[in-house]
């Protein structure tokens, strides 16, 4: 091997190691797996990370993004296999009939069999749309596994918080149905 | 030659078996090439709802005449392609088969190719100046007393 073709064969390699080091330096940098609830937990009110999935219903799409400042949203993650989500939804089901007009309420049935998904909202009477995140990709951005997960979007598109205990549900609803 | 027949006849014997399966998979098969999507396991190592929910409609779909491409199709389609085992051979998913064995083929390449380069550039191990007639013609006279 020539000098010249050695120096350029090192050369590349080297500029190779440096690429990936980049690559590794700005995946650490950009690392926004953190999630919204931890966010929360931070004492931080980040913005509502956008999706626009299919609804379980058919009935076109849902796109988070484009409710911000017309609605606060009630944001319902579950699953057909999550049994402590039947309780929950069921309660956001009850708290809709008194702040649906005020408060968009939409589930995000995940990592979950959509056919399952569309006859379990059928048994347990749930009638807020939901869209299907299949992969769990949404879900990761607002925190992970577990579920139940609910959170609470002001109008200006602000998370303003999570339900960790039950009592807090009325005092989110007031507070984002006034936002 | 009497096992090479047996295991020819055997692997004959075999062959349609396998290729039966291929069509009508068994949930066992499929269990071990779908994930769990909340435990990070095979399905048939984990016994998690979300993983039942998944044997079920693995279960179902086999009962329905479904083909393993078939099932797995549809399950790609539910919950995205991080729910097999190991990627598809096909579209994207080639990639992660076929790039190791080019990297392995490459690597193979590189290492041959140097090492023929660095046989063919080294000097002799006995090479050297050539002995002295006289020299020569002495050391073949020791050598041959010693022998004797």
């Amino acid at each position: 091997m020539s000098r010249s073709a050695r120096l350029a064969a090192q050369g590349l390699a080297v500029a190779l190691v440096v690429g990936l080091l980049g690559l590794l330096v700005w995946r650490v940098a950009n690392d926004n797996t953190k999630g919204v609830s931890q966010a929360l937990k931070d004492g931080q009110h980040p913005t509502a990370p956008a999706f626009d999935l299919s609804r379980l219903d058919g009935r076109g799409r849902i796109d988070l993004a484009s409710l911000r400042g017309k609605k606060p949203i009630v944001l319902d993650f579950w699953a057909s296999w999550c049994v402590p989500c039947i309780h929950e939804s069921k309660r956001l089901e009850a708290a809709r009939k008194h702040y649906g007009d005020r408060v968009a309420f939409i589930g995000v049935d995940t990592k979950d069999f959509s056919g399952d998904a569309r006859r379990w909202q059928r048994k347990h009477g749930i009638t807020y749309p939901s869209v299907h995140d299949g992969s769990g990709g949404v879900l990761t951005k607002w925190g992970g596994l577990p579920i139940p997960r609910i959170f609470f979007v002001a109008r200006s598109g602000k998370v303003v918080g999570e339900l960790v205990v039950e009592e807090d549900l009325p005092r989110y609803l007031r507070q984002i149905a006034a936002s | 030659m009497r096992t090479f027949v047996l295991v020819l006849v055997a692997t004959l014997l075999a062959a349609p078996v396998a290729y039966a399966s291929e069509p009508h998979p068994t949930l066992n098969e499929l269990e071990g090439e779908v994930m769990c999507p909340v435990c990070g396991t095979t399905l048939d190592q984990s016994s998690s709802p979300a993983a039942q929910q998944i044997k079920r409609v693995i279960a179902s779909r086999i009962a329905a005449g479904d083909t393993k491409s078939q099932i797995k199709d549809r399950l790609v389609a539910e919950y995205g392609g991080a729910i097999l085992a190991a990627p598809q051979h096909k579209g994207f998913g080639l990639l992660a088969w076929w790039l190791p064995i080019a990297g392995i083929i490459a690597a193979a390449a590189i290492v041959g190719v140097g090492a023929w380069r660095w046989s063919r550039g080294r000097e002799p191990l006995l090479a050297g100046p050539p002995l002295d007639p006289a020299l020569e013609a002495r050391l073949n006279d020791e050598l041959r007393r010693l022998d004797d």
